[in-house]
């Protein structure tokens, strides 16, 4: 068969599709909506259309919505929703909950879940992360115990965004306590709405509430929402983290205040001007060495992203999370050493302390955040530089000897 | 300025690794930078044979008709050997000033043997404030019916010693004018200085009243002068960014070696930690290199932008990494056996080279301050 008239064909088929389908009226109302954990009913109709129609997961097979195409050839319709701003193309590519729950996942759960779950009909939430398991994620304490058909599942979750919505969460939780760490953790679709969740917000240190406590109680999973099986949960949340990473651009958020600046010039420089310090001479030399930061780092990106087109992997691309913090810190040190004292005040009347100390707080959101900095220096140092592990004592010992805070 | 195609500049990387593998050894830097002359002879007519020396000249005179991200690739080789020669001298500042100046008769004289090595060529451009800027100029030129004379004391002449021909730039009752000089002729007094990097040679250069043949030109002087500086720049700085990566790989490889507490110290946080701030440095500072290279082969309007970036960020990634790097190697890197004092004294070197980290900055941020938006590659 010949792939040129093929290609051709399909482009003719999804921009045709879209025509009919897609315009504007919609375009207005998606991107009038802020994000939300919840989709609107809009957006619900619309991603309707894009499954029946087989445009969101094209890369899968038939039998789970999809046409089977190559990567190439799902490219070109991703490519031509792109164009015209329509979302719900490239689910199989971005879609967390769906390629996990595809690549791990019982017959009867992705009969299920899969459809609601390309439709965004159904919220989910991540529970992963402890307070006694931040850096060392393996070493989770909740537990999932089978009784019957079911798992009863008590523990406590943290840093959990969108839980109080969720229908469901991607859980990792212990079910073998006598094998060594990595061994003992399964992987399960936690239903969210039962009595045994318990959810509590956790206000952060900039005032804001994105993340949540959650409390888990004598929960209740049916066995049948286990991915994989017992103990190999460590290698379904492996999978899970990839396709997160995948989908996930850099997550770093700007100034709060959304006032901008008239001129399109480099914020720091801007705000020196505006507060009469550009003349002096080492206020010159840090804002110069972060703009520095800043300009480097995208100028690594460019390089990955020419080295990756090229065919050649990049070591650069794990840098760029350590690169993006200290970016972050230092832009909201100098805002602040830039104001000076008015960045002792708060509140709507204060736009440039408010950006300035929300900079400040927030950049531990990017140093902490997905894992810290110090985390993020042993994979380098590992994975990129070759450098060998620190001996780890809690690896080769059952989990319940391991020792805790 | 010229660029070959991706595939010709990786041939031109391999070939120049190849050659300096084998000429440019650690033993063979150690007894190159006890000699006088600073450089061995075989070697730069190697580089001559190969077009390395000619690489910016134009093919009509005997180059290789390249540009800048060819000389970039070409110096971050360069550095990762610790290169001991005059390429920079000769090959860059002094054929980047003649094709700036352009003028025909010069150029027809002298380029060919520049790009065969057959001649050295440097620039008198600084004197003893070794500001590389039209105020820093230190020579002056007066004439006597059509003859020219040349006073005054010029300094930090790269190669001075070793130079066939010198370009001077000097100022004039009517302005700045550049001249070419016979460093054998009367008046002219050439006194080697010693350098921290015995690796690099400087010179101080006195006239006292030398003939000087002004070299014609429809540009401005400094214009041109600037030209020459600014493609230097971009070679010092592709030079750190390979010195400092070739720092990285040996100081990572030690940590992979050497034990302490029955294990590779390599494994130890406090090493690790250090080796992957230092590969960010590292690689920012080859992006920074290359991308100042791109620019200047584009002409591209914030080219002044992209030079000064890489002249701060690859000089300051090129000290830490060769400072870090001696410091994770513990007391063995403070032995003068160790190659890693070489790399620091020539980073040092660098780093000073034609301003500082501090210059650069102040020139960055007046570079930002005029260019008004600031979108650059990825953003």
């Amino acid at each position: 068969m010949n792939n040129q008239v093929n290609d051709e064909a399909l482009r003719q088929e999804v921009r045709s599709w879209l025509s009919a389908n897609w315009g504007a009226e919609i375009a207005d109302v998606l991107k009038k909506e802020a994000y939300s954990w919840e989709a609107s009913d809009t957006r619900k109709a619309w991603l309707n259309k894009v499954v029946d129609a087989r445009w969101a997961v094209t890369r899968w097979p038939e039998e789970w919505y999809g046409r089977g195409l190559s990567d190439d050839q799902a490219k070109i319709v991703e490519r031509e929703f792109a164009l015209v701003g329509a979302p719900g193309a490239g689910q199989d590519r971005i879609n967390l909950w769906a390629n996990t729950l595809l690549t791990a996942g019982s017959e009867g759960l992705k009969q299920k879940l899969i459809p609601r779950l390309l439709r965004n009909d159904v919220n989910m939430c991540l529970l992963y992360s402890e307070p006694g398991a931040g850096s060392d994620l393996a070493g989770i304490r909740t537990r999932a115990d089978l009784d019957g058909d079911h798992y009863v599942v008590n523990g406590q979750k943290v840093w959990t965004s969108g839980a109080a919505v969720a229908d469901y969460g991607m859980l990792i939780a212990r079910t073998n306590w006598d094998v060594p760490k990595h061994q003992g953790i399964s992987f399960f679709f936690l239903p969210m709405k039962q009595a045994g969740i318990e959810v509590r917000p956790l206000r952060q240190i900039t005032n804001e509430s994105h993340f949540n406590e959650v409390f888990i109680t004598d929960a209740i999973v049916p066995a049948e929402n286990l991915l994989s099986v017992p103990g190999s949960g460590w290698k379904v949340l492996n999978t899970a983290l990839a396709y997160e990473r995948s989908s996930m651009g850099e997550g770093a958020r700007g100034a709060r205040s959304g006032v901008t600046l008239a001129t399109k010039e480099e914020p720091l420089i801007a705000l020196a001007r505006e507060a009469g310090k550009l003349d002096e001479p080492s206020l010159r030399q840090e804002i110069a060495q972060a703009i520095a930061y800043k300009r480097l780092n995208a100028l690594n990106t460019a390089r990955a992203k020419a080295d990756l087109e090229q065919g050649t992997s990049s070591s650069i691309m794990s840098l760029g999370k350590l690169a993006m913090s200290r970016i972050l810190h230092e832009e909201g040190r100098l805002r602040t050493e830039i104001l000076g004292a008015e960045s002792l005040l708060e509140g709507k009347q204060y736009p440039r302390a408010e950006d300035a100390n929300f900079l400040s707080l927030n950049a531990y959101f990017t140093s902490i955040g997905g894992g810290t900095d110090q985390i993020q220096r042993n994979i380098i140092g590992e994975r990129v530089l070759g450098l060998p592990k620190e001996p780890e004592v809690d690896k080769n010992i059952p989990f319940r000897d391991v020792r805790t805070s | 300025m010229n660029t070959l195609s991706t595939e010709e500049r990786s041939a031109l990387r391999d070939s120049v690794h190849r050659l300096l593998t084998d000429e440019s050894t650690e033993s063979a830097v150690r007894a190159t930078m006890e000699t006088e002359s600073g450089y061995a002879v075989d070697l730069w007519k190697q580089l001559g044979a190969m077009g390395v020396i000619g690489l910016v000249i134009d093919e009509s005179h005997g180059g290789s008709g390249a540009g800048p991200m060819e000389l970039e690739v070409v110096m971050e080789e360069a550095g990762a050997a610790l290169l001991c020669s005059p390429l920079l001298a000769s090959g860059v500042l002094a054929a980047r000033l003649l094709i700036a100046l352009g003028d025909a008769e010069t150029m027809g004289r002298l380029l060919p043997g520049i790009a065969s090595g057959s001649t050295i060529a440097t620039t008198v451009l600084t004197g003893d404030t070794g500001c590389w800027t039209e105020a820093g100029v230190a020579i002056t030129a007066s004439c006597e019916g059509d003859k020219w004379h040349l006073d005054g004391r010029g300094s930090y002449v790269l190669h001075g010693q070793n130079a066939d021909v010198l370009l001077v730039v000097a100022n004039t009752d009517d302005g700045l004018m550049a001249f070419e000089v016979d460093p054998q002729v009367k008046g002219v007094l050439v006194e080697a200085l010693p350098t921290l990097d015995r690796t690099l040679r400087l010179a101080a250069i006195t006239f006292n009243g030398a003939v000087a043949k002004p070299i014609k030109t429809a540009l401005p002087v400094w214009g041109a002068a600037q030209q020459s500086i600014e493609l230097a720049l971009v070679g010092l700085a592709g030079e750190q960014a390979g010195g400092a990566r070739k720092v990285l790989e040996f100081t990572v490889e030690y940590a992979k070696t050497r034990i302490q507490f029955g294990r590779q110290i390599g494994s130890f946080q406090a090493i690790k930690h250090m080796a992957a701030d230092l590969l960010l440095e590292t690689e920012s500072a080859i992006s920074a290199a290359r991308h100042a290279a791109m620019s200047l082969a584009e002409q591209s309007e914030k080219k002044n932008e992209a030079v000064s970036l890489a002249a701060f960020a690859c000089a300051d990634a090129f000290v830490k990494t060769a400072a870090d790097g001696i410091q994770m190697h513990g007391g063995i890197a403070f032995t003068w056996e160790h190659p890693a004092h070489l790399y620091l004294k020539r980073a040092r070197a660098n780093a000073y080279l034609f301003g500082s980290s501090v210059y650069f900055k102040e020139k960055y941020l007046q570079a930002l301050s005029m260019g008004g938006e600031t979108t650059g590659a990825g953003e």
